[in-house]
């Protein structure tokens, strides 16, 4: 479904990824961890085209991109991307609603604007897909009117209106309180358990180790683990993989 | 109607007078009196001794005279660029002058006089003037003969009022101006006195382009006609102007000026309101065109800058630049005296709405430029990756956004555009103030008629910032 292939990004004279790969199967639910600055949000990045990178592929549901260069990409490569954006479903730490638009505008202005379904049935998508995380009330209030958790989840709303064949989670929780947090992972956790393709950045280990079908370990722009949850939290076979769970679970438990 | 360029003399300019119907004569009737200036008791109408002359030509050739209305400075230029059939305004024959029109006979001989304060007894003629403060008009030749004298003190001034004034304060110590001006300004002021006699001796003469030689022929023709019957001592007298020089004999000069002056200074004030009102409706048309335009041309410059790529993108960036870093009054001059020379003739409408509108797209630019440049950049890469172009994504999410930052800085620059239309005064539109300054400088009420026109500024820039205030509101509401 997803699959990355000898990435190599650099920030001017400092490389970040040398080559790294990695692969997502259909139905997947893959949680990237790592300490911040490792390179997990720039992967996901990498993945829907918001990021430039020197060489490798990306390649999304049969769609390739090879090296994105310019931050002015031609127009067959814009329109590349674009394509592989309507595969993804993105959603960012900093919720990213539109401010000036209601919930119900927020969800149903791509489905009319960019797909051209018709408003009705958008409409009705969105009153259900609302209905499903429990956010049916809110339905005319204006982001500014909503609670941190209650903007997250209509964001995730607004990319599943898209129906996309996969989601991407660039740290969904970590400008939430711990409350807000489950929320929002209640929701991720019933789509993961609805068979969606998703891939999840993110310092929330428990979830990582109950809703993960594979846990990859990020450390400065190295994959140094890859694993099922059970093993890497139990048993990791890399030093620094330890290192840095006994650094945060040693924080968690607190 | 705005496209309309006053056309360029294919045939000669007499034949087009008398297919048109009517004569059309440039003078600024903010030049004031005695020569063209407004009609204290009914200021829609202009009177003055060059009215009733232009009138007698008229009326050997058959049809009417239309003044039409320019700036003094600039009557030349918007001569020779073909805005009227002639000029006739107090325009001095000098050298300089005849390398670019073609004089007709001179219609009257005028001299210069000296005016001091009433008590003033140091100064009793010119050569008394070294190292004093002199007013004098600019582009006269009373400002030759002092320019010329070396070690005077010259103020140049663009009115003929304003020196008198600042005579009469003790900001100045003598004003040269010529003889038809001081008898209408300085003779009736109580604190001003003539010192010494005219001096100089210098010609008025009607100016048309250089081609027209028939046209000047004619109009030889008909001023010997009206020196001969005696209409134009007629005239003159009418305007206490003639005097002995008209005559060829130097002697006393006598005036009756003053009775209008004296007229305008005691007219009800409502006579004004038909003509400000007027000129308000001009402000108010200029100033909503243009701002349209602005915002418009604004727009298009902004998202060349930002999304167009290096072409448009430079392209963009030099016209803002060059538009920010250059006054605006020079831009108009261009494009209404400059544009003529490759060909392309506004008429002053049009270089108003031109002028003052791309002027201040740069402007408005800027402030969109701001206003997307503080939305978050997480905007557009949410709206990217719900798949929508950057088209699309920067028409619905960025801009609906920006703008909003950007209200207060574009209704502050439609207010201010408000106040700089008056500028396109020197492009020959008639706007407020405009209105003002002639109304003014023929009836003195510096004042009264400027509270009026103050106000009538105020009343239209004042519901603007009210309706703002509002739009603002509402906007803020919708996204607490």
């Amino acid at each position: 479904m997803i699959t990355v292939h000898g990435l190599y990004k650099s920030y001017g004279a400092h490389p970040l990824f040398q080559g790294i790969s990695i692969q997502v199967e259909k139905g997947e639910a893959v949680v990237l961890i790592g300490p911040s600055g490792s390179g997990k949000s720039t992967m996901l990045r990498c993945i829907n085209g918001l990021e430039t990178f020197e060489r490798g592929e990306v390649i999304v549901d049969g769609i390739e991109l090879h090296s994105i260069n310019s931050k002015r990409p031609s127009k067959q490569e814009a329109e590349r991307i674009r394509n592989v954006r309507l595969k993804l479903g993105m959603v960012f730490q900093q919720f990213n609603l539109f401010p000036h638009m209601t919930v119900l505008q927020n969800i149903i202005e791509a489905p009319v604007r960019v797909l051209g379904m018709s408003r009705e049935q958008s409409v009705a998508d969105a009153r259900e897909i609302l209905r499903q995380i429990n956010l049916e009330g809110k339905i005319n209030s204006y982001p500014g009117q909503l609670s941190g958790g209650e903007q997250q989840r209509v964001a995730i709303a607004r990319a599943l209106a898209m129906r996309p064949e996969a989601m991407l989670f660039d740290e969904p929780t970590s400008s939430l309180d711990p409350e807000m947090a489950g929320e929002v992972l209640s929701v991720i956790r019933k789509l993961v358990d609805g068979g969606m393709t998703t891939i999840i950045a993110t310092h929330e280990m428990g979830f990582a180790h109950e809703a993960a079908d594979r846990v990859v370990v990020f450390d400065k722009g190295n994959i140094i683990e890859t694993g099922p949850p059970t093993e890497i939290f139990t048993d990791p076979k890399v030093p620094r993989t330890r290192e840095f769970l006994n650094r945060v679970l040693g924080r968690f438990r607190i | 109607m705005y496209m309309a360029a006053p056309p360029k003399p294919k045939e000669g300019t007499l034949e087009r007078i008398k297919e048109r119907g009517y004569l059309l004569w440039g003078a600024d009737a903010e030049g004031g009196a005695p020569y063209a200036f407004p009609d204290p008791g009914d200021p829609s109408k202009i009177i003055g001794f060059e009215v009733d002359l232009a009138d007698a030509i008229a009326h050997e050739l058959g049809v009417k005279a239309v003044q039409s209305q320019n700036a003094w400075d600039s009557l030349i230029p918007a001569l020779e660029r073909g805005d009227f059939d002639f000029a006739m305004n107090g325009i001095e024959v000098t050298e300089g002058r005849k390398n670019h029109v073609l004089f007709s006979e001179p219609y009257y001989i005028y001299t210069e006089q000296l005016v001091v304060q009433k008590d003033n007894t140091d100064i009793k003629s010119i050569v008394d003037l070294k190292g004093r403060r002199v007013g004098t008009l600019s582009g006269t030749v009373a400002q030759d003969i002092l320019m010329g004298m070396g070690g005077v003190n010259v103020k140049i001034y663009s009115g003929q009022v304003e020196p008198y004034q600042d005579l009469a304060l003790s900001r100045l110590d003598a004003v040269l101006l010529d003889l038809p001006i001081a008898a209408y300004y300085a003779k009736p002021n109580p604190k001003l006195k003539y010192a010494g006699p005219p001096v100089g001796e210098g010609l008025y003469a009607i100016a048309v382009r250089k081609n027209d030689t028939e046209l000047k022929k004619k109009l030889d023709g008909i001023l010997a006609k009206l020196y001969s019957t005696g209409e134009l001592k007629k005239i003159y007298e009418k305007w206490g102007l003639w005097n002995k020089k008209q005559e060829k004999l130097a002697s006393f000069f006598e005036d009756s000026g003053a009775t209008t002056l004296e007229e305008g200074r005691r007219a009800p004030v409502k006579n004004f309101f038909p003509m400000l009102l007027k000129g308000a409706g001009v402000t108010v048309l200029i100033s909503v065109s243009s701002m349209a335009l602005a915002i418009g041309l604004g727009l298009l410059l902004t998202l060349m800058r930002l999304y167009a790529g290096p072409p448009f993108e430079w392209l963009a960036t030099s016209y803002i630049e060059v538009y920010r870093g250059t006054p605006l009054l020079i831009q108009l001059f261009i494009l209404y005296y400059g544009l003529p020379n490759v060909g392309i003739s506004l008429n002053p409408v049009m270089a108003a709405f031109l002028g003052l509108g791309m002027n201040y797209a740069a402007y408005e630019a800027e402030l969109y430029r701001a206003g997307i440049n503080a939305v978050p950049n997480g905007q557009m890469e949410a709206a990217l990756t719900l798949g929508m172009t950057r088209g699309l994504a920067v028409r619905r999410v960025i801009l609906p956004q920006a703008v909003k930052i950007a209200l207060p800085g574009i209704t502050n620059d439609f207010i201010a555009l408000f106040k700089d239309s008056s500028l396109v005064s020197v492009i020959a539109m008639v706007e407020l103030t405009k209105t003002y300054s002639m109304l003014a400088a023929s009836t003195l009420r510096f004042f009264q008629l400027g509270l009026i026109t103050a106000l009538l500024y105020f009343g239209m820039s004042y519901p603007l910032s009210l309706l703002a205030r509002r739009l603002e509101k509402r906007l803020k509401k919708d996204q607490r």
